[in-house]
């Protein structure tokens, strides 16, 4: 009934120099690409504003992009005809933070879980019935949670069901925006076990949006990082972890270390402080560490080193070939 | 030996219902130290908040029964007093910033003029005077330009400057304790690391009593000097952060430690939980509410209730409600 046919050798999912900004004034995204294979999980971390969200949105087609495409199994999101994109929209689905804002109040579970196969026209009404209980039984719940409505349930139990809703289409592909941010450490362990479970057994294909780099650590393959809407590095997990290459990357890792007694430098303020340097300047030259004459005048390239055949992106100037030991080489 | 800044003995919160007694906290005393903080750790539901309000008196209208034998700010027990008399201990003695800046400041007055309004209540000596200490307050959680920030509206304030702002109100009075309910959940690290830093040197600087309560043993970590660790509506740990961290007694204070993901150079390939869940307060199990969920229970743990022994071998502070504790 449901079948997703894979195209073997084309990324799941192409972002390419997505642009995105509210009223046209506000850049929210600023140029950011990244492919993200099927089966494969993408973390993509960032402080709040960051923009990290706001591409989420973009590859569901909620907002429109200023410039740039999305391509899904290497078609555009944006020239999509109405039918094409609600079977991207079945394949693609989402899983939001709060867990008791993003389900109905007045729905039981059998009614959420059933709305989505209804909207996509998935089965008669025994497949469904069957795709229902068999989703539940993925995510750990009973079946007999049917009939009971959201405020019954624990926080764990109802980001479970909002999971459940999200995989009942069958799709490729969860973006998982901080879904995992407001629950207690061992709630969020067993949401976490989960994810790596439909991750090995049911091959989907993660975009995980945390702002918590200790949760991308358990269940990331390659991370990517945002600053003030741009992308400033992308690596793959064990690369990303050992080896960070951009000083905000150092900055947010050091900050993440439960063991760390590292403080925030002066002048690392939450966000609403502008930094200095003109638009024409790297975006975190006013907070980093290592800036350089050249980080206040010159937006930087990307530039890629190659480990163990990925590829590592760093946007920083100090990867520039007069600066570094390792080979790193202008993307363009 | 020096009066503790808060003092709370034998604090209980219920809820009568028609299907019984809801027992919410259930018998806690611990004491703080002036310039000292006390984590109070536990899952969502656990009892943290209402620890919090009961404390503070807030539960008045909800139809929470409390029970004290006394809360004590500075020795002066405060559980006895009046509406009236109360209205003028809260903000000014004891403070509390909450989870949630953007619910707790008021959207139609700027931040100037609300924590102008906390001082000019308690303190009221002249317009000036007020206008001076709230702008000293907001420089001091580490705005540079304060007057920027007091023309603000609160909408025009992100979520990290909006929960500054809020320590700025709380501490616009130097209150000899500060009650910090989840000060930083909402926020990314790198504005959760400044918030923490902000409360430690306000802390320095006046000598604040803090509890801060966290479900997140990160924060906990950073910044407390004791922490005690409560699971349905009881303390099961109480002890000096180090020791908790280095060596947990409790089994449920371990599994929570456990828990907690770690960022490792390989890709860790199983997540620890903790089996089972939190049970709902009118289904607590007898004996030791932890009892069905831990790997370590006796015959003992289900039969009775394993009490909190303080001033164990460890050290004076510390004990563990457990009969087979780690």
């Amino acid at each position: 009934m449901v079948t997703n046919i894979p195209q073997p050798g084309l990324p799941l999912l192409q972002v390419q120099a997505l642009s995105l900004s509210f009223r046209r004034q506000e850049q929210v995204v600023d140029r950011v690409s990244f492919n993200l294979a099927a089966g494969r999980t993408l973390g993509l971390v960032g402080a709040s504003g960051a923009g990290k969200s706001s591409i989420a949105r973009a590859i569901l087609h909620l907002i429109k992009p200023d410039a740039g495409n999305i391509l899904f199994h290497g078609k555009n999101i944006s020239s999509m005809d109405p039918g094409q994109l609600k079977e991207a929209r079945r394949r693609i689905q989402i899983v939001f933070q709060e867990p008791s804002a993003s389900l109905s109040p007045r729905r039981t579970v059998a009614q959420t879980l059933l709305e989505p196969l209804r909207h996509f026209a998935i089965g008669d009404s025994d497949y469904r019935q069957d795709r229902i209980r068999q989703t539940l039984q993925t995510v750990g719940l009973d079946a007999d949670v049917l009939q009971r409505y959201p405020h019954q349930f624990s926080s764990g139990q109802q980001q479970r069901i909002a999971i459940a809703r999200a995989l009942v289409t069958n799709p490729d592909l969860l973006i998982a925006d901080e879904a995992v941010s407001a629950l207690d450490v061992s709630v969020q362990a067993r949401i976490l076990q989960l994810i790596q479970t439909l991750q090995t057994e049911h091959g989907i294909a993660f975009l995980f949006i945390s702002h918590d780099l200790a949760v991308i650590r358990q269940v990331a393959d390659e991370v990517a990082v945002m600053y003030r809407g741009q992308l400033l590095e992308h690596s793959p997990a064990d690369r990303f972890f050992s080896r960070p290459a951009h000083p905000y990357s150092k900055a947010l890792l050091a900050f993440a270390s439960f063991d760390s007694s590292s403080q925030p430098p002066i002048g690392w303020l939450p966000a609403g402080h502008e930094p200095a340097g003109g638009s024409s300047a790297c975006v975190y030259a006013g907070m980093c560490a290592d800036t350089m004459p050249v980080c206040e005048r010159l937006e930087p390239e990307y530039y890629k080193s190659q480990h163990k055949q990925q590829p590592h992106c760093v946007k920083c100037h100090l990867y520039n070939e007069e600066h570094a030991n390792e080979t790193w080489t202008e993307v363009n | 030996m020096s009066v503790a800044a808060l003092n709370v003995k034998d604090l209980s919160v219920w809820f009568e219902t028609e299907s019984g007694r809801l027992q919410i906290v259930d018998n806690i005393s611990f004491s703080i130290k002036a310039g000292e903080t006390t984590g109070l750790v536990g899952e969502s539901g656990c009892g943290k908040t209402m620890t919090a309000f009961a404390i503070l008196g807030l539960l008045r209208a909800s139809g929470a029964r409390v029970e004290s034998a006394a809360i004590e700010i500075g020795g002066r027990d405060i559980s006895t007093l009046s509406a009236g008399q109360r209205r003028r201990v809260l903000g000014r003695d004891i403070a509390m910033v909450f989870q949630q800046p953007g619910a707790a400041l008021d959207p139609v007055f700027t931040i100037g003029r609300q924590i102008a309004a906390v001082h000019r209540r308690h303190v009221g000596d002249g317009r000036s005077n007020t206008r001076r200490a709230m702008l000293d307050s907001l420089e001091q959680v580490g705005f540079g330009k304060p007057e920027k920030i007091a023309a603000a509206y609160p909408h025009e304030l992100s979520g990290g400057m909006a929960q500054l702002a809020m320590i700025a109100m709380a501490t616009v009075c130097k209150p000899a304790v500060l009650i910090a309910d989840e000060p930083s959940t909402a926020l990314d690290s790198g504005t959760r690391a400044v918030i923490l830093q902000q409360i430690k040197r306000l802390q320095a600087d006046h000598g604040t009593a803090i509890l801060l309560i966290s479900h997140d043993l990160s924060v906990i970590r950073q910044s407390c000097q004791n922490v005690m660790v409560m699971y349905c509506g009881r303390l099961l740990e109480v002890t000096d952060c180090q020791s908790l961290f280095s060596s947990p007694r409790h089994p449920y204070s371990a599994g929570l430690i456990s828990c907690i993901p770690q960022i490792s150079a390989v890709k860790p390939s199983g997540i620890i939980t903790i089996p089972g869940r939190v049970p709902a307060p009118s289904a607590l199990p007898p004996g030791c509410h932890f009892a069905p969920r831990c790997d370590r229970a006796l015959s003992a743990c289900v039969q009775s209730i394993p009490a909190l022994e303080t001033g164990n071998q460890r050290s004076n502070n510390s004990g563990v409600a457990c009969f087979s504790p780690l």
